[in-house]
């Protein structure tokens, strides 16, 4: 008898052992995209409504570009830290930063430099299982040679989108979340960088706009702040909140118009907003993201 | 079978949007907007898509339409501020089709693209819209 109880002891000690071993595991664990996405009340209708086109990874980088500014690599995220990135929040919020970084190498088209990004994001997307989306083959050799820029940029872009509408149809919105806020703030950084080198009016606004972007954002993750990663993104996304309250956006309206010439047909838009943004206020923004940026790539 | 058919469809309006965002010109491809759509209820309004989109002041966009070789109807897509139509493939008035238009964003906020068939038909194609350049 005292043998058979010293083994229920011994045994008893083994299972309260290991309960505590895992809940200790499971403090710093991320919580399964499965159980992220229960109860989450947001119809797909609305929530399209709010994703879609919310960030792309190339238009911040067009305008880069065509406001002729000449490309730097200081603006880039180094692909080095993708081996520390493990996580699913850190693999798609990153994939999301790599997929802006991309499409700012190729607007610039330098190819050389390519690579690693492709490299970089078809690791993260097969972390993540969307890797199937992401003709890495292709996408590589059409980077390679310089006079395939076209089809380079369609291929990533279109694969970027082909992930999102994946992760959305397979209920795991939450990544696709956290990518489109790597895209958004990778976005944010290159533009408020670049100000700070070449300032200019229309960059000025199109940072002073992203108060609807990141308002949009905040919307989608604040559904997730169970998880202690999203809680933690979120508080570093309300300090430019916080700053952006201050932007004052208003609408000036208008009667649209259209115009045909040679068979094209063009239409301008009625309403004009108008951005105000003080230079305090804009130095404020600059400062905050890069902070907030680098904080981010090293959650 | 039901996987092979769904998978072969996949590819085609994959390919579809490839032509399409191709055809668009000297642009770049930023989204897609595939839409298969049942035909219309006799009467009724017809079956329409509806995409929401964020778009950028002092931006030129333009949206394409393309409609899959299959297609019982031809895709129409319009954009929408709102409740005010700003622009259409397809005007009503002149009884003319465009295969795109362009967009000249003067004001950043959310718009609508609508993609339905004429006649409310069923139908088979895919929108695109692409960044043309900075105002």
């Amino acid at each position: 008898m005292p043998k058979v109880l010293t083994f229920l002891l011994i045994m008893l000690a083994l299972v309260v052992s290991s309960c505590k071993s895992h809940e200790k595991g499971n403090a710093s664990a991320e919580i399964p995209d499965s159980v992220l996405n229960e109860g989450v009340e947001i119809s797909e209708e609305v929530m399209q409504d709010i994703v879609q086109n919310i960030s792309s990874p190339v238009e911040m980088a067009a305008m880069i570009k065509d406001l002729g500014v000449p490309f730097s690599n200081k603006y880039i995220s180094s692909t080095d830290r993708v081996g520390n990135l493990t996580t699913s929040f850190q693999q798609s919020l990153n994939l999301g930063i790599y997929a802006a970084d991309l499409g700012y190498l190729n607007m610039y088209n330098k190819t050389s430099a390519v690579v690693d990004y492709l490299t970089a994001i078809k690791s993260l997307s097969d972390a993540i299982k969307v890797g199937q989306f992401f003709d890495f083959t292709t996408l590589k050799r059409l980077a390679t040679n310089s006079k395939n820029l076209d089809s380079l940029m369609y291929i990533s872009v279109h694969s970027f989108n082909q992930m999102d509408k994946y992760l959305h149809s397979n209920n795991r919105t939450n990544l696709s979340a956290l990518m489109v806020t790597g895209v958004w703030i990778e976005g944010l950084y290159l533009g408020t960088q670049v100000y700070k080198v070449t300032p200019n009016e229309a960059l000025a606004e199109r940072i002073g706009e992203q108060k609807l972007t990141l308002e949009q954002l905040m919307l989608i993750l604040d559904k997730y702040q169970r998880d202690k990663q999203y809680t933690r993104l979120l508080e570093e996304l309300k300090l430019l909140k916080d700053l952006f309250a201050s932007v004052n956006i208003y609408v000036k309206k208008g009667e649209p118009q259209m115009v045909e010439v040679d068979g094209m047909l063009t239409i301008v838009g009625g309403d004009v907003s108008v951005v105000e943004v003080t230079p305090e206020l804009l130095t404020n923004i600059i400062t905050t993201t890069e902070q907030v940026r680098n904080r981010l790539i090293s959650l | 079978m039901f996987i092979g058919s769904a998978l072969i469809q996949a590819q085609d309006i994959s390919q579809l949007t490839a032509q399409c965002a191709g055809n668009a010109g000297e642009v770049m491809y930023l989204k897609d907007f595939p839409v298969k759509l049942d035909q219309g209820t006799p009467g009724g309004a017809p079956p329409t898509a509806r995409f929401a989109l964020l778009l950028n002041k002092s931006i030129v966009y333009r949206f394409s339409i393309c409609t899959a070789p299959n297609s019982e109807g031809e895709a129409v897509l319009q954009l929408f501020d709102l409740s005010t139509l700003l622009g259409s493939t397809f005007i009503n008035a002149t009884g003319k089709t465009y295969p795109s238009f362009d967009f000249k964003c003067q004001k950043t906020g959310v718009y609508h693209v609508f993609i339905s068939f004429k006649e409310g038909k069923a139908g088979e194609g895919v929108g695109v819209m692409s960044y043309v350049k900075k105002l």
